[in-house]
């Protein structure tokens, strides 16, 4: 079937690929342009260990027909957070609580985190649950994955 | 998934282009509103369509107005939207508590409410709180409007009344009047990311101690999500009482038929919408 051009903006730089309307932007994110960061746990939307934000807002990258994402769109992968004071917070934040076991959720929590935090960056405990629902982890029973929201949300960069 | 790359893709721009490529049977195609049901059944394994027809983004079903009676919400106005809607919380109560309990943020930020219905699973998690409102779907063919109202749309397991040239474009959802209360409880195994078990949503008012008014619906008991009509008429002018509650209690349980599934069992969901049902009325 013919292909479909978009260009994005991709963790900052701007990106011109073409690809079959209905590959998921998981499989255009981690083959099409190698952001790898960007991990496939499920494949139907349940683990969110493929979060990525558009224009801001965390969507399973794995549900998403990369064709629905409109020109323009920004894009962001775990591998941009560092380009930033604010994912740089988050990073260091999960590495002081000690939130990471395995690892392969991080990458989603991270992306969730960072929507959370830059909407409201003083959450309360629900506001981190709720915006954390849509990730599993199987190792930490999340206790220090909470605590490293919360210490990122204490050090948050805020203007 | 390499499949489904197979496939084609139209992205009309107007909900008018939308409209044309359903008329034509050579260029109909399965619409993709956010993708938060279909890609899962693709990825799943079921066969992808030859032809897709992307809905989303379409600005003419976008937006959530008010009007003296009713809220009115584009087909394609997501989970994450209706659960922050000012307008939709004061009035449709259940419905912005059904739209939070759907998977989690990401797929409330894709899901949409036209794609919730026309999937029309009967654990499809907004069709309680709509049922309750006694509101309306309105569908679009390229021949004009059709309005159905929400009791009658869902046919059978995963069928609505809908023609293959037409598509939901909004819902006419009347506002719980002054007095009336209006609650929705979800359960499952967790509160993210779970299918629910059972599912219960009531708008209902009580004047000087006794029902005066009274709606409730139930997911995941059935074929489809039902209305519960001998209950909601037995109950009008009883007392707001112990007795009435338990009276109530074995009503909703006797009038649902669920099965048992990967979920639950039908014993246990039986007996759980007879006690949801009065947990509700009591609140």
């Amino acid at each position: 079937m013919s292909n479909v051009k978009r260009t994005w903006n991709v963790n900052g730089e701007e990106k011109t690929l073409e690809f079959p309307p209905l590959r998921r932007l998981l499989d255009v994110i981690r083959e099409d342009m190698r952001f790898t960061g960007c991990k496939e746990g499920c494949g139907e939307g349940e683990c969110g260990a493929c979060t990525v934000l558009l224009d801001g807002v965390p969507v399973t990258s794995c549900l998403v027909a990369a064709g629905q994402v409109p020109d323009g769109t920004q894009i962001l992968t775990v591998e941009g957070l560092e380009k930033t004071e604010q994912g740089r917070v988050l990073q260091e934040a999960y590495v002081s609580a000690g939130a990471s076991q395995c690892g392969f959720c991080i990458p989603g929590m991270l992306m969730a985190s960072f929507a959370l935090l830059s909407k409201n960056s003083r959450p309360t405990e629900e506001d981190i649950l709720d915006a954390h629902g849509g990730n599993i982890c199987r190792c930490t029973g999340y206790v220090k994955i909470i605590e490293a929201v919360r210490l990122a949300a204490q050090n948050w960069p805020r203007k | 998934m390499k499949k489904l790359e197979k496939s084609d893709c139209r992205f009309p721009s107007t909900l008018k282009e939308a409209l044309e490529l359903l008329a034509n049977e050579s260029t109909r195609g399965r619409l993709l509103a956010g993708g938060s049901d279909l890609m899962v059944q693709w990825a799943a394994g079921m066969e992808p369509p030859p032809r897709v027809i992307s809905i989303k983004g379409l600005k003419e079903l976008q937006g959530i107005k008010e009007d003296d009676g009713a809220v009115v919400i584009g087909a394609g106005v997501t989970h994450a939207h209706i659960r922050s809607s000012k307008p939709v919380q004061k009035h449709l109560p259940a419905l912005a508590a059904a739209a939070a309990t759907v998977g989690g943020p990401q797929i409330q930020a894709l899901g949409t409410i036209g794609g919730n219905v026309a999937n029309a699973s009967p654990a499809g998690d907004l069709a309680p709180a709509l049922l309750i409102t006694g509101g309306e779907a309105v569908v679009a063919s390229r021949t004009g409007e059709r309005t159905i109202p929400l009791t009658k749309f869902f046919l059978a397991y995963r069928r609505i009344d809908l023609k293959p040239d037409e598509m939901i474009v909004r819902f006419v959802l009347p506002k719980r009047a002054a007095g009336e209360i209006e609650v929705f409880r979800k359960l499952g195994t967790r509160a993210a990311q779970a299918i629910s078990k059972v599912m219960c949503a009531a708008r209902f008012s009580v004047k000087a101690g006794s029902f005066e008014t009274c709606a409730v619906a139930l997911g995941s008991v059935g074929p489809t999500t039902v209305r519960l009509p001998k209950l909601e008429e037995w109950i009008i002018g009883k007392s707001a009482s112990e007795e009435t509650l338990a009276e109530v209690e074995k009503r909703a349980s006797d009038e649902v038929s669920p099965i048992d599934d990967i979920r639950s069992t039908a014993e246990y969901r039986k007996w759980v919408s007879g006690r949801l049902v009065r947990f509700l009325l009591e609140s």
